[in-house]
């Protein structure tokens, strides 16, 4: 085993800036802070009982490991601290069962109708919170009916010089089907036969969760299934930025998976604007955009700083004419994947999320962009305004159908 | 191949996120450059007041650095303020007064103010925020200092006892005392000075403080709080209190995280977005692209691949060892962690990096990267590695800013330097 | 001149002293200890912290060997709040020879070590951080001992039957009265008074100094200080204590304790305690021996290096002080030189303190002509009586669950204001080095880089330390701290010790505080 996390705390020099950047901190005080509960109390844990619970309210966005000046891998050492106190605790019911939209989706899908009626219903959801500990508000989505996977296997993408493979992600597949469709059509616009392989969860929800067996299972899994396109030689982009950092780095950092699969998979993916910005900076982008007279509010998930690529988004809005993108300052939209959704949490996060919130309703955009789906949930709840994939504008400018 | 350069490479890149590098980048992306800044976590701002010190001692407390630059400079050969004219450091003050308008910096380089420190010593500075500016000691006055009971971060007793025998220039005389304040804190007892500057921008917060200091005040007192006086909001609760209170009030910086510098650090990094530049913190640069003595881009690490940020100027803020832009190692190697750029003023094999007094000049304390006067770094046999990497602020060796006070007025007037420079080619 | 009357007189505040104090007023004795510093400043203070099991002596000391497999078990019954249980691995790495385990067994079995050799695997699961080429492993009860929990708690349990404990008092000399010593002469560092006490019988137990004590008395005793070098890392790259299985040597041993790991030691005679000087070559090979038991190690984060003098009393001459038994002698001046009411304990090491006073007060019971029983081997230490080790998490535990309900002032160490105002109240507030080490204040990462400020403040304004004492307080702990940290500076704890510089230096300004 190595240990990769724990020893970067060495680089600590206690400067607060960590603290300072960590909107949970600030949002509540059963948060001590990243530097207390990370590479501060790491000195005074060994395996056997955890000292602390204060580290579950940790919410895994990763701000403090992107400011430390001095390399900690803050953000990986709580996640390692949480999954140790879960394992010795047991997880609870709640956090299985928000831990694997795979399975939710899968069940909810057929009946979805009811499903979504249920979800909206504000005496199913009271009763839900007392029992299962999810918050009566909390953004959840509605299932699609139609899975994603379920259009893909009717589609039949046309054949083409270079091959790209898409990873989906639960979220796409179950609730934002269309979302699917239209990165599957930008990417065809732009010459790419597009193969969408079977697939599954790939664990972040677990990981966050503290369940890291069951992550590591998964995520095994999902290598498995990417890893013979990515030895073939082809790219894998994700839409969903959050899943597509699990399987860039995540699962070797946090989870420690050493697994040849995994390895070529992680080389081999692409955040879904990294690559067509990429394409671009190789003048093979298609650039053929009508023009859209947009002001769009842009908000970067931690998780897609995360991957530390700057902002593409941003770069592919410039190129299209009339649309005016503004780059938030707000940091976190507080949902943090499933955080959000916890009865314990949920106030937490709409703190954290208040200044975004505030930000998005004066910036009179005409929509907002983010590369997240729970973050665009949590923009819409918490926020009033629609929040689409940075992909639904391109497909729009590309005049590739209506929305 | 249309618009490809115009994503693929900027024109400047600057690597670290403190006050030298911002400064550049922002002097640079106000004059319509594409500026990427690539930092690998977030600057020393957050570590240090939110004053600009130019040169605070030379043997004793300096009064006024425009007369005492030019022979410090002389008697110095190897410090950064050789290759600085007094006149570019008084137009790098000018520059930041006017960027950071909002905070209303004061002074410059003919008087330094006399601020107290966090243990009572008064201490000579060239810029005040000012929300700092009535802590002025030099016309003397009677000063009282507030307490707030649960932060553990500000002493003022132990601050007016040692400011009340602090030696103040001329006739200044002064009389220091202390009120002690129990604001509403509910049931935390332990909140960071950032936690009580983000209750001070709450009304119902500071409508309690103020209620309790007004009694105990008396007239003609100034007002000392320790910096935690508001985040973004800081002008407008400054402003109240005063109002308010009828007194003159001033701030203390004390321990990080440093709420000016938090301020600082904002209002740059807003006006960047502002002006279009890329900010992205989190990357650190782990390669480089050369073509003969040219530095055609640098290799950002990141969660995945590295990516390439190609530019025709790069800036190099790094800071220095506090940040890992010099290194030392366990067998006494010194490095620059970056373009491993020739490092002067290391200690020889046979001198010891360090003494044994704390406070003794130790060896090391020089130890940096020199530069030409256009910020250029030079390898000590007249040439430079490279035609295009500047490097500024904490990286340069041959000052010791801690013991100099002249942190920020290096990183500030190096900064802008190198900027200039860049400017000039362009 | 004031005067004090007490049956016995210890001087030495180590672990033998406070033992012997203990010892003493359990058996009814009235007891007055001095100590010329703070409890634990000497020797006691300065060690790895090891809770012997006697495996590192099994081969070539079975005497001391077997004195701890008595004392270690001992120990875990009555001072169990001190020690943390963390087992202990006796390792051949690839430089070692792995024959040198059967030697190593058979030392073991021979003295009552308790040891089972374990599977390299099992080992390497234990402490993953172990070189992955080690051949062989043995488990042993090695444990950890918190010396100043230790010998505070022995203090108080003295004082709570009715002895004295007479920190900053330095001897002046030992008064005798035709051929016999009657009392001593002590001077109160901190208000400069001089005080005369009148005693039955001095116990010197002043451990590496206790020739120079003896010499006051006209008695020759020859005491070698060996000095040790130990070096802490920023945290704990072993959980469990390990020993490399070889002939003692260098550098061949990580002790886990507290927040950190102590990698030790060397062995060096040097002439006076008091000058132990740390060189470039000795804080190397510690380096190297570390990286041969642990990989990485060079260039994981070294905080700070100090030294220790081993009090070794040498019967003949000797060479190597490696060569001396770390078992103790008691000796009784009356019969070796003549001079009665006074008695030497000296030798040994803290894992056998208790037994080294149970031996120097039956010498004052024979002295005084009476019969009391040692009841240390049962009587816990006040904190103790639980018998409940201690716990690493449990400095965080207490904060929970809702952490800003104290107020931390050290947070490396996670020392809260309450704690420190307690270690205060033992000691005199100006001594601020000396509560650093018992609450363990400034001795994490940060180095006291922020919360020397705020216990100065905290003194100043709650111990009415005035600003004189305070900014003498602040100023002595940078430079006493520096002694440790500047010869291993480098690498990640340089870039510390910057920042702590521009928050001393840059932001308070200290150097240019007013007389």
């Amino acid at each position: 085993m190595t240990e990769l996390a724990r020893d970067s705390l060495d680089g600590c020099v206690k400067c607060t800036i960590c603290e300072s950047f960590c909107p949970y901190a600030a949002a509540t005080p059963l948060f001590p802070g990243p530097k207390y509960v990370g590479p501060q109390a790491e000195r005074f844990r060994r395996t056997g009982v955890s000292p602390d619970f204060s580290v579950d309210y940790c919410s895994g966005c990763g701000i403090c490991t992107q400011v430390c000046p001095q390399g900690v891998k803050i953000a990986e050492i709580n996640s390692q601290a949480r999954a140790q106190l879960w394992e010795e605790r047991g997880i609870p019911l709640r956090n299985q069962l928000i831990a694997r939209p795979g399975l939710v989706g899968r069940f909810g899908t057929p009946v979805a109708p009811l499903a979504n009626w249920t979800l909206q219903n504000q005496a199913l959801r009271r009763l839900g919170e007392r029992l299962l500990g999810i918050h009566r508000d909390a953004a959840l989505p509605r299932f699609a009916g139609r899975t994603f996977q379920r259009w893909a296997r009717n589609h039949v993408s046309p054949a083409a010089e270079r091959t790209v493979i898409y990873f989906h992600n639960c979220g796409t597949n179950y609730y934002e089907p269309a979302v699917g469709r239209m990165t599957v059509e930008v990417l065809e616009h732009n010459g790419f036969h597009v193969v969408v392989p079977p697939q599954g969860c790939c664990g972040l929800p677990l990981q966050s969760n503290g369940n890291f067996p069951a992550a590591r299972a998964y995520v095994r899994r999902l290598a498995a299934n990417l890893a013979p396109y990515a030895r073939e030689g082809s790219a894998i982009v994700a839409n969903s930025t959050s899943c597509g950092l699990m399987l860039k780095h995540e699962a070797r950092e946090i989870l420690e998976v050493e697994d040849d699969d995994l390895t070529v998979v992680s080389e081999s993916m692409y955040d879904l604007c990294e690559f067509l910005l990429l394409l671009h900076e190789q003048g093979q982008l298609r650039t053929d955009f009508q023009q859209l007279d947009l002001t769009i509010p842009y908000h970067a998930p931690c998780q897609q700083q995360g991957h530390g690529i700057g902002k593409p988004a941003l770069d592919l809005f410039a190129l299209i004419p009339g649309v005016r993108a503004i780059e938030l300052d707000a940091d976190c939209c507080g949902i943090a994947g499933t955080y959000g959704f916890k009865k314990e949490k949920y106030e937490i996060s709409m703190t954290v999320g208040e200044r975004l919130f505030r930000e998005l309703r004066e910036s009179s955009g005409d929509l907002a962009a983010c590369d997240s789906e729970t973050c665009r949930w949590q923009i819409e709840h918490g926020a009033g305004i629609h929040a689409v994939h940075p992909v639904e504008v391109l497909h729009r400018a590309y005049g590739l159908g209506s929305e | 191949m249309t618009d490809v350069a115009r994503f693929a490479s900027y024109d400047t890149v600057v690597i670290g996120a403190g006050l030298a590098g911002l400064t550049a980048a922002l002097r640079l992306a106000e004059e319509g450059q594409r500026v990427a800044v690539l930092a690998k976590g977030v600057g020393a701002t957050h570590l240090s007041p939110g004053t600009v010190d130019v040169l605070g001692y030379v043997d004793g407390p300096v009064d006024s650095p425009a007369k005492a630059l030019p022979d410090f400079a002389a008697a110095n050969p190897d410090h950064p303020y050789r290759r600085l004219p007094v006149e570019l450091i008084g137009a790098s003050l000018d520059w930041f007064k006017a960027r950071l308008g909002d905070h209303g910096y004061r002074g410059g380089l003919d008087e330094n103010f006399l601020v107290p420190t966090a243990v009572g010593v008064a201490k000579p500075t060239a810029l005040v925020p000012e929300t700092m500016a009535a802590g002025d000691l030099r016309g003397g006055g009677r000063f009282v200092f507030i307490g707030l009971r649960g932060l553990k971060d500000f002493y003022p007793a132990y601050l007016a006892e040692n400011l009340a025998r602090a030696s103040l220039p001329g006739e200044a005389d002064i009389l220091t005392r202390v009120v002690e304040l129990e604001p509403p804190l509910g049931n935390a007892r332990d909140v960071s000075g950032l936690g009580f500057a983000r209750r001070f921008e709450e009304a119902g917060f500071r409508e309690s403080v103020l209620v309790e200091l007004d009694r105990y005040l008396v007239p003609g007192e100034i007002v000392g709080f320790p910096a935690v006086l508001g985040v973004g909001r800081a002008r407008e609760v400054w402003n109240e209190l005063e109002t308010r209170l009828g007194h003159q009030v001033f701030e203390v910086p004390t321990l990080p995280p440093s709420v000016q510098g938090l301020r600082l650090y904002e209002t740059m990094t807003t006006a960047l977005r502002r002006h279009g530049c890329r900010l992205v913190v989190g990357n650190t640069v782990v390669g480089t692209k050369t073509s003969g003595s040219r530095l055609e881009g640098v290799l950002a690490k990141t969660a995945g691949r590295p990516l390439t940020y190609r530019a025709r100027s790069f800036v190099l803020a790094t800071g220095g060892f506090a940040s890992g832009g010099l290194q030392l190692d366990s067998s006494g190697q010194i490095r620059e962690t970056v373009f491993d750029l020739p490092v002067a003023g290391v200690p020889g094999s046979k001198q010891r990096p360090f003494e044994e007094g704390y406070f003794a000049d130790h060896a090391i304390s020089r130890a940096g990267v020199t530069v030409d006067e256009s910020m250029r770094p030079v390898d000590g046999k007249g040439g430079t590695p490279y035609e295009n990497v500047h490097a500024v602020g904490a990286t340069l060796g041959g000052a010791v800013p801690w013991r100099e006070a002249s942190g920020n007025g290096l990183s500030l007037a190096s900064g802008y330097a190198a900027a200039s420079a860049i400017l000039r080619e362009t | 001149m004031p005067t004090l009357e007490t049956e016995v007189l210890v001087v030495g505040g180590g672990s033998t002293g406070a033992g012997v104090a203990r010892d003493a007023a359990l058996r009814g004795f009235s007891t007055v200890l001095v100590e010329r510093g703070d409890l634990a400043a000497g020797t006691t203070g300065r060690f790895h912290g090891l809770l012997h099991s006697g495996g590192r002596y099994a081969v070539k000391d079975p005497v001391a060997a077997r004195e701890c497999v008595v004392e270690n078990p001992i120990l875990r019954r009555t001072a169990a709040d001190c020690i943390e249980d963390t087992g202990g691995l006796f390792v051949s790495t690839q430089w070692d020879d792995p024959g040198f385990g059967d030697d190593f067994l058979r030392g073991c079995q021979a003295t009552g070590v308790p040891v089972e050799e374990v599977p390299v695997a099992q080992a390497l699961r234990q402490e993953p951080r172990l070189d992955r080429g080690i051949a062989r492993a043995f488990a042993v009860p090695d444990a950890n001992l918190d010396p100043w929990k230790l010998v505070w708690g022995c203090a108080r349990s003295a004082k709570e039957h009715g002895a004295q404990i007479l920190t900053y008092h330095r001897l002046l000399g030992l008064e005798l009265d035709d051929g016999k010593v009657v009392g001593a002469r002590v001077h109160d560092e901190l208000n400069g008074d001089e005080l005369e006490i009148r005693s039955q019988v001095v116990v010197n137990a002043a451990g590496a100094w206790s020739g120079q004590i003896a010499s006051l008395a006209g008695c020759e005793v020859t005491v070698l200080p060996g000095k040790g070098i130990m070096i802490a890392m920023n945290h704990r790259l072993v959980n469990t204590v390990v020993n490399r299985c070889k002939p003692p040597s260098d550098g061949d041993i990580i002790v886990p304790i507290r927040t950190v790991s102590v990698i030790g030691t060397t062995d060096t005679r040097v002439a006076d305690p008091d000058e132990l000087e740390v060189t470039p070559a000795e804080i190397e090979e510690m380096f190297d021996e570390g990286e041969k038991l642990v990989p990485g190690f060079r260039n994981a984060r070294a905080l700070r290096v100090w030294a220790g003098a081993r009090p070794l009393f040498a019967g003949e001459q000797v060479s190597d002080t490696r060569d001396v038994s770390r078992t103790h002698t008691v000796l009784d001046h009356a019969k070796r030189d003549g001079v009665d009411g006074f008695i030497t304990i000296t030798g040994g090491k803290t894992t056998t303190f208790r037994l080294m006073a149970e031996h120097a007060v039956d010498a004052v019971c024979a002295k005084l002509g009476v019969d009391r029983q040692c009841t240390t081997q049962e009587e816990p230490l006040p904190g103790s009586e639980e018998k409940r080790f201690y716990w690493l998490g449990s400095r965080v535990r207490t904060q929970e669950p809702v952490p800003g309900e104290h107020e931390i002032i050290c947070e490396c160490e996670l020392v809260t204001r309450e704690r420190l105002l307690a270690g205060v109240a033992h000691r005199h507030p100006s001594s601020l080095d000396d509560v650093r080490r018992t609450v363990r204040l400034g001795m994490g990462p940060c180095q006291g880089g922020f919360c020397i400020y705020r216990a100065t403040g905290i003194l100043h304004s709650f111990e009415h330390l005035d600003r004189r004492a305070a900014n003498t307080a602040l100023l002595d702990f940078l430079e006493e701290r520096w002694k440790g940290v500047h010869p291993v500076l480098h690498g990640a704890q340089l870039r510390q010790a910057r920042l702590d510089e521009w928050i001393f230096q840059g932001l308070l300004t200290v150097q240019h505080l007013p007389e």
